[in-house]
C-alpha cells in the first residue's frame, strides 16, 4: 500500500485508475553546441524558454559551470535541467567537504550524470534533456553528452536537438584540433546563426561558455548580425494566388 | 596484563579510560605475521611473511588486489581481513561504476574506518572516534591493514586500525616482530621519496628479513606487491622475489643493520587463525 502512494505522488490518477507519469516537455529550451579548442571547451546556446510554440522567456541561461571543472549545457526540459543543476550541486558540495585535494573531474560528472539519467529512464520517468558536459583537468579536455534515455558519448564537437542536423556538418567540416579562442567563436558563430535562421525556437540572444584550466567564463548575452534583405523576401505575396 | 573488571564488553570503559576490547583487538594484529609498506614519490611496496600453519598447509593470503591502483596487506584475524577486502573492493567497484574512475586512496580509506567503527555499533561520525558499542555482541574487526594505493595526489600509504583510526606513512610495519622493521625503516625513510622502484622493493625485502631474526629468507616465505604510476597492483613473481633475495645476500657482508631486536611483547607461534 505504502509504494503505491509513493508510486503515485509523481504521478497523475487517471479516470480509469491507471496513473500516468509525465511523459512530455512543458518548457523547453533549443540546441546546445559544444567543441573542444585549443586551451579547452567552448560551448554556446540561445537564452530562450520556449512554451510550446510560443517563445515565453527570452533569458534562461542553459549553461552552468559545475564545480571547478566542468560547463553543463541543457536542452529540453528546463525545470529537469534545474533538478539535475540541484543533483550535482549536492555531488559538488560532498565532493568538496571530503576537503582532501581529490576533486571531481568533466568525466567523473558526465559518467554520474549518464548513470541519473539512464536510472531515470528505466523507471518511466526521464529527465527530460540533452546534456552537454565539457571541462578540463589536468590539461586533459573532455566533451561528452547525454541524452534522455541515458546514450552518451564523447566527441570533439558535440550539439544537441536541430544543433545536430544543423551545426554538426558545418563543424564536421570546419572543425580542426587546436582551433583558436576567436577560431572556435567563429565556427561557433556560424553554426549559431544557421540555426538562428532555421530553428522556430531559436532567439538572438545567445551566450558562449568557454572553460580552460584557469576556470569558468560566461559570456553576457549577444545578439548576432542576421540579413533578411533578400530579393525572394521582398513582396513575398506578389504572384501568389489569392482567395479573392 | 590483567585487567579482567572492564574487558568484558567493548562498550565498557574502564576508570582510566581505556576500551579494553578494542586494545585486545589491536593485540590481536600483534599476533599475526609481519608485513611491511613502503612508499617512494611515485610507487608504494608492500610485502609480507608468509606463515603456514604447517608444512603440511599452504600458507594465508595476506595481501589483496583491491583494485588497479589499490592494494592491501593485513596483519592479524586473516578471516576479518578477507571480508574487509571484499568491502574495500565493492566500495573501489561502486565508484567507478558510478565516476568511471578510480576512487582515491584517502577516501577508501576513511570508509574503512568509519566501518570499524560503526560495526562494533555506534554513531558517532568523528574520524578518530574509539570503537564503542550499543550492541554487545559484536566485536572490532581483529585485523590492521596497510592500504597501498595510487591517485591523481599521488601515491599514499596508510595503515588502518582495529579502533578505527587510520594514518599515513612514508613506511610502516605490522604483526610480530615488526618493531626490528620498524627500527630499520625509521633509519631510511627520509630518503623513501626519491627511491626507485627497484630500491623500494630491496629495502622492503629487507625490511621483511628483519623481522625473521635469523630464519632464511626464501621466496617462498615471503610475498611482495608493488603498484607505481603506470603500474596496476600486480604480486611480484616468486621467482623474481627468489632472485632479488639471491643478489641482495651476495652483496650483503657485515650485518650492519642487525640492532638489537625489541619484541613488543615475546610472541612466539602464532595461534592458528592468526597468521
Amino acid at each position: 500500500m505504502e509504494l503505491q502512494t509513493l508510486a503515485m505522488k509523481d504521478a497523475t490518477i487517471v479516470d480509469d485508475g491507471t496513473t500516468e507519469r509525465t511523459s512530455y516537455p512543458y518548457v523547453t529550451g533549443t540546441s546546445v553546441i559544444g567543441m573542444k579548442y585549443k586551451e579547452g571547451v567552448i560551448m554556446a546556446a540561445d537564452t530562450g524558454g520556449s512554451y510550446g510554440s510560443t517563445l515565453r522567456y527570452k533569458s534562461v541561461e542553459r549553461i552552468k559551470p559545475i564545480g571547478k571543472h566542468s560547463l553543463l549545457g541543457a536542452s529540453g526540459e528546463i525545470s529537469d535541467f534545474q533538478e539535475i543543476l540541484r543533483y550535482l550541486d549536492e555531488l559538488i558540495l560532498y565532493d568538496n567537504m571530503w576537503d582532501d585535494g581529490n576533486s571531481l573531474g568533466p568525466k567523473e560528472v558526465h559518467n554520474y550524470l549518464t548513470r541519473v539519467m539512464y536510472n531515470r529512464r528505466n523507471k518511466f520517468d526521464p529527465l527530460w534533456n540533452s546534456l552537454v558536459l565539457g571541462g578540463v583537468k589536468n590539461g586533459q579536455k573532455y566533451l561528452g553528452m547525454v541524452s534522455m534515455n541515458g546514450t552518451h558519448f564523447e566527441d570533439n564537437h558535440v550539439a544537441t536537438g536541430f544543433g545536430n542536423h544543423l551545426a554538426r556538418p558545418i563543424l564536421r567540416a570546419e572543425w580542426h584540433e587546436d582551433l583558436s579562442f576567436e577560431e572556435a567563436v567563429k565556427l561557433m558563430e556560424k553554426c549559431l546563426l544557421v540555426l538562428l535562421y532555421r530553428d522556430r525556437s531559436a532567439i538572438n540572444k545567445f551566450q558562449v561558455a568557454k572553460i580552460t584550466e584557469e576556470g569558468v567564463t560566461i559570456s553576457q548575452p549577444y545578439a548576432l548580425k542576421t540579413y533578411w534583405g533578400f530579393s525572394a523576401f521582398q513582396n513575398p505575396s506578389k504572384g501568389a494566388v489569392g482567395s479573392w | 596484563m590483567f585487567r579482567n573488571q572492564y574487558d568484558t564488553d567493548v562498550t565498557t570503559w574502564s576508570p582510566a579510560g581505556r576500551l579494553f576490547q578494542v586494545e585486545y583487538a589491536m593485540e590481536a594484529v600483534k599476533q599475526g605475521a609481519a608485513a611491511v609498506g613502503l612508499r617512494s614519490a611515485s610507487h608504494v611496496v608492500l610485502a609480507t611473511v608468509n606463515k603456514a600453519a604447517s608444512d603440511l598447509s599452504s600458507y594465508q593470503k595476506k595481501v589483496f588486489k583491491i583494485d588497479d591502483h589499490i592494494g592491501v596487506a593485513i596483519a592479524g584475524l586473516t578471516a576479518d581481513g578477507r571480508v574487509l577486502s571484499r568491502y574495500l573492493r565493492n566500495e573501489c567497484i561502486n565508484h567507478a561504476f558510478v565516476y568511471e574512475s578510480p576512487l582515491p586512496v584517502s577516501r577508501l580509506v576513511v570508509r574503512l574506518a568509519d566501518k570499524a567503527q560503526r560495526i562494533s555499533g555506534l554513531t558517532l561520525m568523528i574520524l578518530q572516534e574509539q570503537v564503542c558499542t550499543q550492541r554487545s555482541w559484536k566485536r572490532p574487526y581483529g585485523v590492521g591493514l596497510l592500504v597501498a594505493g595510487l591517485d591523481e595526489t599521488g601515491a599514499h600509504l596508510y595503515y588502518n586500525c582495529p579502533s578505527g583510526n587510520y594514518f599515513e606513512y612514508q613506511a610502516f610495519a605490522i604483526g610480530s616482530r615488526s618493531q626490528a622493521a620498524k627500527t630499520f625503516l625509521e633509519r631510511r625513510f627520509e630518503s623513501f621519496n626519491n627511491y626507485s622502484r627497484d630500491e623500494l622493493i630491496k629495502d622492503a625485502i629487507f625490511a621483511i628479513k628483519e623481522t625473521l631474526q635469523g630464519e632464511k629468507l626464501t621466496s617462498a616465505i615471503c610475498t611482495l606487491a608493488v603498484v607505481g604510476k603506470d603500474e596496476a597492483f600486480h604480486l611480484i613473481d616468486q621467482k623474481i622475489i627468489q632472485e632479488l633475495i639471491d643478489s641482495m645476500e651476495i652483496k650483503e657482508d657485515a650485518p650492519a643493520d642487525q640492532a638489537p631486536v625489541t619484541d613488543e611483547d615475546g610472541s612466539t607461534g602464532a595461534a592458528p587463525m592468526d597468521i
